[in-house]
């Protein structure tokens, strides 16, 4: 057991109690976060990250596991993690209520999001109902139970999520540049699935997929907000299984050796571009794609962006690098009715980072990216957000926000250089990307 | 289209949870507050201030009496345009150059963003607690010297169409829109935004006349959040010397008397369902009805949902609510959304419940409910720096005190059942409905 500092001392009686971890559990190096965050072992294995802070009385309690979408078998079941997730979340134990419904009767708010390997079970709520939050949905998950009714409701809740999914253009770019860029394993698949594929799960694939995904060793619990250290002493232990006290591996995914175009049918004009970028590890260049994407595609702000507004204001532009355990992924998506003319912006975007930017220029969009990053982890829910999906993809440390500005992250943004950044430009943006073509299906001649 | 989820669990099992069976309710929770906010006079305009001390960034919300209830008759997207202009207006960045503010404040790493509402316009700066007066030191050049040049004006007036253009393909926005314009007496109702018809025949003639009637130094508050430096108060009393000397005519905002028999108003759009908008008159946030109201919002937008494990969003929710305290006097609409069953079912169930509502006071269980979920919501919806700037600042000047956001707060724990029967016979019993239809075929209004 590696006890990280930053603990309060009024914390620190409970928290060894998280310290009789059984010889067994979970092992692995715990991550420095910084003097403001606590970090351990959770009683039956996982990590448990606690970030007090000041400021909004609420507090975010997100439990994030890795676990491919599409399942853990041989046959891909889109979706199945979404559904798995939703069901236990649903499914009210023999006493008590469904953990949907304790958060709600706080005022809460209640989410789920899956992507290609991971599941993120996120609550905000009144920091004075943390405590029962973290117990309730510690309970729900580390001892999954699905009912039933539980799995009809998950049923049709997540047939509507999926439905109302395909009409997003973001979405469905990215699915298929995904879709693309990966041949094989839950990253080719939508995570979210359609709604033909929710019919295609069983209960039993339901139940399956809960026991193995959510145990206690597979989790990274996370609490954001105005609670005390001693937060996590309100998670339950959960049960023993016998997968064991290990999480789950990280799967190497199946990368397209030769990328060809998409053209798919879609409700809207839209189109997009992927590219394979660099890994989490690579800590310098993966933060160099996110400034790309920033300087580029940021909402308002971006370069891109700001001309897309003056020449096609109706247009949709989206563009991230998505920082994955290997390879990461950056994506561009566009809709509206001027595709030819964003495409074109797109690509002169494109074209000027794998420059080196002017000097001047550059240390504004520097302090325009790190302000961005800042502004971006003032919620409760963004910081758990990000210690989540950071420990996901196995670098918790590399987390936006951990240690402050003195992190491994800020240091790489601050090392970036003019050059630096041009050169993974070229390396990754200069090959061959993914592109996306979606249209609307032609009306055939009578 | 997927089949529709069946709407609501019988309206007399709802009366029955609301009034008559007692359900357990958790014991309430420990209190919990924002930092004590406080008021400190500018030399002649007030800085409500809550600090976090743990915060990197510090977030002010600059107000301006200059809202829409103060745009003139036909000139509807005034208050926008000049606002729009403002942040587009150059201000130096050094060596002979200049930029527009709202870029100059954004390479120095920071934002600017601006909404204009029923009372007033406000003009958000966000950066790190070091740079912040710089930033509202950039923005006050900005309001000191506005360009309203033809070019400048027309870059905001195609900023602003094209965000008209999204929020009319909304059908609840288009909704809550018509109830706002049948309500309001004042320019209170009109767009935010305006539409693009009028934005089209307005100009720098206009723009510079609305700005020298309404931005006055006797409009002027702020409210600041986050990690705060003492240099902002300085910047912030430079500000104010930006604009002109003078007070500013209180607007007499009024409403239409809602007649007894609900008008029905009716719009058609390219929508594939039919949507609901039932709107009703409201008390404003410094009113004793104010923790009441908080309560009947949440009661008639939960009420009669489905019961999904995942928090539903609006187009997800069958009927939800917004407590609209933006304009005064202030207004609820609770809307229904006719792709998640039928709306004429819905509706007759929600005026039943709001009626029984009037008629006797709430079980004690579902009182503890509805207030826990409300103190909830409000809670959890005032989170980032910007919502909260944005509520000290709206709630202080509505009488709700310096320490505004946990006098609300306080406001939803003192609410009693009489309270909640009270405010609901006050205000629930007289409505604007709203019907969203689709278009008929051909582009027709359709039935």
């Amino acid at each position: 057991m590696t006890l990280r500092h930053g603990l309060r001392a009024t914390a620190l009686g409970a928290f060894l109690i998280l310290a009789a971890l059984p010889a067994n559990a979970a092992t692995g190096e715990l991550p420095d976060l910084g003097p403001n965050v606590t970090v351990g072992r959770l009683p039956e294995g996982g990590t448990v990250i606690v970030r007090p802070t000041q400021g909004a009385p609420v507090a975010a309690v997100e439990l994030w596991y890795r676990a491919p979408s599409t399942g853990f078998g041989a046959k891909p079941l889109p979706a199945l993690a979404r559904l798995a997730a939703q069901a236990v979340a649903g499914s009210k134990p023999l006493v008590g209520q469904t953990l949907g419904q304790t958060v709600a009767a706080v005022g809460g708010r209640l989410a789920i999001t899956v992507y290609s390997d991971s599941v993120a079970i996120s609550a905000v709520v009144p920091a004075s109902a943390a405590r029962t939050i973290v117990k309730a949905m510690t309970t729900a998950f580390f001892a999954p139970v699905a009912t039933d009714e539980g799995f009809r409701a998950a049923q049709r809740d997540v047939s509507q999520e999926a439905f109302i999914s395909t009409f997003d253009a973001e979405t469905a770019v990215r699915d298929a540049v995904f879709g693309a860029l990966f041949t094989a394993g839950p990253q080719h698949y939508p995570s979210l699935g359609v709604p033909k594929d929710i019919t295609n799960i069983s209960f039993g694939d339901v139940k399956a997929f809960a026991t193995r995904a959510f145990r206690s060793p597979n989790a990274t619990l996370v609490v954001s907000g105005a609670v005390g250290g001693d937060i996590a002493t309100a998670a339950v232990a959960g049960r023993p299984t016998e997968l064991g006290d290990v999480a789950e591996a990280v799967s190497a995914p199946t990368l397209a050796t030769a990328i060809a175009p998409v053209s798919k049918t879609f409700v809207q004009n839209s189109g997009g571009y992927g590219w394979a970028g660099p890994p989490i590890a690579d800590q310098r260049a993966a933060t160099a794609m996110d400034f790309i994407a920033d300087y580029l595609f940021r909402i308002e702000d971006g370069v891109v962006s700001k001309a897309v507004a003056r020449r096609s204001p109706q247009s949709l532009l989206v563009g991230q690098f998505i920082t994955l355990h290997d390879p990461g992924v950056m994506f561009v998506a566009f809709a509206g009715n001027d595709t030819a003319v964003v495409r074109g912006l797109v690509d002169e975007g494109l074209a000027t980072v794998r420059k080196p930017i002017s000097a001047a220029a550059f240390a504004n969009a520097v302090e325009s990216f790190k302000y961005h990053l800042l502004s971006d982890l003032q919620t409760p829910t963004q910081q758990a957000d990000n210690y989540g999906w950071y420990s996901v993809e196995g670098s918790a440390a590399y987390a936006p926000g951990a240690n402050g500005e003195n992190g491994a992250y800020f240091t790489a943004a601050s090392s970036l250089t003019p050059e630096f950044v041009a050169s993974v430009a070229e390396k990754y943006l200069g090959k061959t990307p993914v592109v996306v073509t979606l249209a609307p299906e032609e009306k055939k001649a009578p | 289209m997927m089949p529709a989820v069946r709407f609501l669990s019988g309206v007399s099992f709802t009366l029955a949870a609301l009034f008559g069976l007692s359900a357990a309710a958790p014991a309430p929770s420990p209190v919990v507050r924002y930092p004590k906010a406080f008021a400190t006079d500018l030399g002649g305009f007030a800085l409500a201030s809550e600090s976090d001390s743990d915060a990197v960034l510090g977030g002010v919300q600059i107000f301006i009496t200059a809202g829409l209830d103060r745009e003139p008759v036909n000139a509807n997207g005034i208050a926008s345009l000049v606002a729009e202009s403002i942040a587009r207006t150059p201000v130096p960045v050094g060596s002979g150059t200049s930029a527009p503010v709202r870029e100059a404040i954004a390479s120095q790493g920071g934002s600017l963003a601006v909404t204009v509402d029923g009372r007033s316009v406000h003009f958000y700066i966000e950066s790190r607690a070091g740079k912040l007066a710089g930033a509202v030191a950039l923005f006050a050049k900005a309001l000191a010297a506005p360009d309203f040049s033809p070019a400048t004006v027309a870059a905001a007036r195609a900023a602003l169409t094209s965000r008209i253009v999204e929020t009319e393909g909304s059908a609840l926005s288009v909704g809550i829109g018509m109830f706002r314009r049948s309500f309001y007496t004042t320019g209170a109702g009109n767009p935010a935004l305006g539409n693009a018809s009028t934005l089209a025949g307005l100009g720098s003639r206009d723009a510079a006349a609305f700005f020298a009637a309404n931005y006055k130094r006797g409009g002027l508050t702020a409210s600041a959040v986050g990690s705060l430096a003492p240099e902002l108060n300085d910047s912030l009393k430079t500000l104010a010397k930006a604009l002109p000397d003078g007070a500013v005519v209180p607007v007499l905002s009024k409403t239409r008397a809602i007649p007894a028999q609900a008008p029905r108003i009716v719009a058609h759009r390219d929508i594939g369902a039919p949507w609901v908008v039932v709107g009703f008159a409201a008390p404003a946030p410094g009113s004793k009805d104010f923790g009441a109201m908080l309560v009947l919002e949440k009661l008639l937008a939960e009420a009669f949902e489905r019961n999904s494990a995942t928090t539903l969003g609006f187009i997800e929710k069958s009927v939800g609510a917004f407590y609209l305290y933006d304009a005064a006097p202030a207004s609820l609409v609770v809307y229904v959304n006719g792709t998640q069953g039928d709306p004429s079912v819905a509706l007759r169930e929600l005026l039943v419940v709001s009626k029984s509502l009037s008629l006797k006071p709430l079980a004690a269980g579902p009182l503890r409910h509805f207030k826990t979920a409300a103190e909830g919501q409000f809670l959890t919806d005032s989170v980032t720096l910007s919502d909260r700037a944005y509520l000290l600042g709206t709630f202080s000047s509505q009488g709700l005190g310096a320490d505004a956001i946990n006098a609300a707060v306080g406001a939803l724990e003192r609410t009693s059942a009489a309270d909640v029967q009270r405010v609901a016979k006050a205000y629930l019993q007289r409505y604007i409905v709203a019907l969203v239809l689709p278009r008929g075929p051909g582009g027709s209004p359709g039935a």
